[in-house]
């Protein structure tokens, strides 16, 4: 009897892990890409060339010091956010989830302009190390969610009450984050504006190694913990019925979630929709296997955000526009059709 | 009853908030046989099916699972030992039949013991036991309300449990698959011993399939027994606030009943009933 199951599902799981592979090459070819790009284009082959340790000493400079952080940043981010996502529309059994919508993403971006207000002088700096940074972000994404839960309470397991909740912690927490940056010192306030929207470009080597580090054994914490998401996709009861704690669990997720949105935010600022639409794809492209899934969500995620990182380099070189504000062009639009098609399959 | 219990519940007091649902109930489910708990709406039956599986914690009381309080089991060993399938019962429509029936070795499982043959095994018993191997590729969404609910009892079967609870599992169900649903629980009964616990509102299901009925009224069991003890008029009248014929159904000899009409004021030695429709 196994045998034709066994049948059914190696094609089934060839063709899910052969899309990732697509995806994973057009990564690779975006990041390579995103390093070539800039004032002056530099091949793809010496791009690798240096990514492999050789090259000439001026693209060893323009590709390790300039452009190379911004694209990891981009990268790392991106799919910290597209992965938590993924694990907020599983968890709440809703593709409308996502850190921006349950106020993660405004409660992290909170944290992190009052660490920035209180911990920078008059020129600017911060007097405290900026590995810090992601600690305030993370409390403040870790606020944010547990308000949103709080206040649902008992109507948690309602995915809508939930949304709305969200929606409204978000509200009241991008409200503080302006009246901060206005009451703030007033030379902090440009800067903070363009961060808020989502920016890679100011971003260095030693505030990539705190996000790796951070990311690293998240991410690992994260696959331990998606072991469970398959039980999870059913209702309350039946989920407890077969033996998960659900309660449990959907508190270690949503934490697990903010801390990954809390890593990226803290460090790219508020970048809108990625952690909407790139699980939303992958669900698409890869359907519901678990593994597969998260991994073509975190490239995608991933490569949104390199991608528009590029396009604004591209398009409105000389002047650096927050790559937030591509990703919040293209996704608005989509999380209306989202909604508009949820409204359809409802009526 | 003397026959030996699998379930016994002391004093249990349900309440949501400070709405007391049921109040210090008494009552023992008895090893191996078909229970049956029926009452009009809001009396509390499912909610005390779903403190037998520790979905609703008690105000106070115990229940206690061959003499251990389930209060003490982990989730996933009491999941070894009670399954369920809820009431309205709900999965991405994306699911396949497979995937659903498969979530059912969820408690057997664990990071140091991988899926095995033995889980291949109760997923095919259990498909093949509800009839619905055929419809393993199948996405959930694409099932007719029968095949769905097949798909579901699979599940809970696959959990491989000694008591299987059931919420209410015939409705939305035309009368062909009503009966072929509870045909499937009782050959499970027979065949492999299992205790079943079943929430029905339809009375005569009920009296035809359970070994014991229990009669569940404004929080308290009002009386509970074989159904030829149960299916009386004074009885149906008193908890369904039903005026009532009961005869022998020809074919099964099951008491069957005829209902006539609204006991209100009929039955006066009632307590004011407070049921709508």
């Amino acid at each position: 009897m196994s045998a034709p199951a066994l049948a059914l599902d190696v094609p089934a799981n060839r063709g899910r892990w052969a899309v990732v592979a697509i995806i994973a090459a057009l990564f690779v070819l975006l990041l390579l890409s995103g390093v070539g790009f800039g004032s002056t284009w530099i091949g793809l082959d010496h791009v690798a060339g240096v990514l492999l340790g050789g090259g000439e000493k001026m693209d060893r400079l323009v590709v390790l010091t300039l452009r190379l952080p911004r694209v990891v940043a981009a990268a790392l981010a991106g799919g910290a956010i597209a992965l938590a996502g993924y694990l907020l529309q599983r968890i709440t059994r809703n593709e409308l989830a996502s850190p921006g919508v349950l106020g993660v993403v405004d409660g992290a971006a909170l944290g992190v302009v009052l660490f920035l207000a209180i911990f920078s002088n008059e020129s600017n700096a911060l007097v405290i190390p900026v590995t810090w940074q992601p600690l305030a972000a993370g409390l403040g994404a870790l606020l944010a969610i547990t308000l949103v839960l709080t206040l649902a309470g008992r109507q948690a397991t309602s995915a809508v009450r939930l949304l709305l909740f969200g929606i409204a912690v978000a509200a009241v927490a991008k409200a503080l984050t302006t009246i901060f940056m206005l009451i703030g010192p007033i030379y902090q306030a440009s800067q903070a504006t363009r961060w808020l929207a989502g920016a890679v470009d100011t971003i260095n080597w030693g505030e990539i190694q705190i996000m790796a580090t951070v990311l690293g054994p998240l991410v690992l914490l994260t696959g331990l913990l998606a072991r469970h998401l398959p039980p999870a996709d059913l209702d309350d009861v039946s989920a407890r019925g077969i033996g998960l704690n659900v309660p449990l669990y959907r508190v270690l997720v949503f934490v697990a979630a903010a801390a990954l949105t809390a890593i990226a935010v803290s460090f790219v600022g508020g970048v809108g929709f990625i952690g909407l639409i790139a699980p939303h794809l992958a669900r698409l492209l890869v359907g519901r296997a678990r593994l597969a899934g998260m991994l073509a969500a975190a490239l995608l995620g991933g490569m949104m955000l390199m991608g528009a990182d590029l396009l604004v380099r591209v398009a409105f070189a000389p002047i650096e526009v927050p790559a937030g504000t591509v990703t919040a062009i293209v996704g608005a639009p989509y999380f209306l059709f989202l909604l508009m098609r949820k409204d359809q399959a409802n009526g | 009853m003397d026959e030996p219990s699998r379930i016994d519940i002391a004093d249990l007091t349900l309440a949501y908030g400070s709405d007391i649902v049921l109040d210090a109930l008494n009552l023992s489910i008895p090893r191996g046989r078909i229970t049956v708990l029926a009452g009009p709406n809001g009396c509390g039956k499912s909610t005390l099916l779903r403190a037998i599986r520790r979905l609703h914690a008690p105000k106070s009381g115990y229940i206690m699972l061959d003499g251990k309080d389930i209060a003490r089991l982990g989730s996933k060993d009491l999941a070894r030992q009670i399954g369920l399938l809820a009431q309205s019962p709900s999965a991405p429509a994306d699911m396949t039949v497979e995937e659903l029936v498969r979530l059912g070795r969820y408690p057997h499982q664990s990071m140091l013991q991988p899926w095995s043959a033995r889980d291949t095994a109760a997923l095919e018993r259990a498909m093949d036991g509800t009839g619905v191997t055929h419809l393993r590729g199948r996405r959930i969404g694409s099932l007719s309300g029968g095949q769905l609910q097949r798909a579901w009892i699979a599940m809970v079967l696959a959990q491989e449990t000694e008591v299987i609870c059931l919420d209410e599992p015939v409705n939305h169900l035309d009368m062909a698959h009503q009966l072929d649903c509870l045909d499937l629980v009782t050959r499970l009964n027979r065949e492999e011993g299992r205790t079943i616990v079943l929430v029905l509102h339809d009375l005569n299901l009920a009296a035809r399939y359970a070994d014991k009925l229990v009669f569940v009224h404004h929080g308290r069991v009002v009386a509970s027994g074989g159904p030829d003890k149960m299916m009386r008029p004074d009885l149906i009248a008193q908890v369904f606030d039903v005026r009532a014929e009961v005869i022998t159904d020809p074919v099964h000899g099951r008491p069957l009943c005829i209902p006539l009409g609204r006991a209100t004021g009929q039955a006066s030695n009632t307590a004011p009933t407070k049921l709508g429709v």
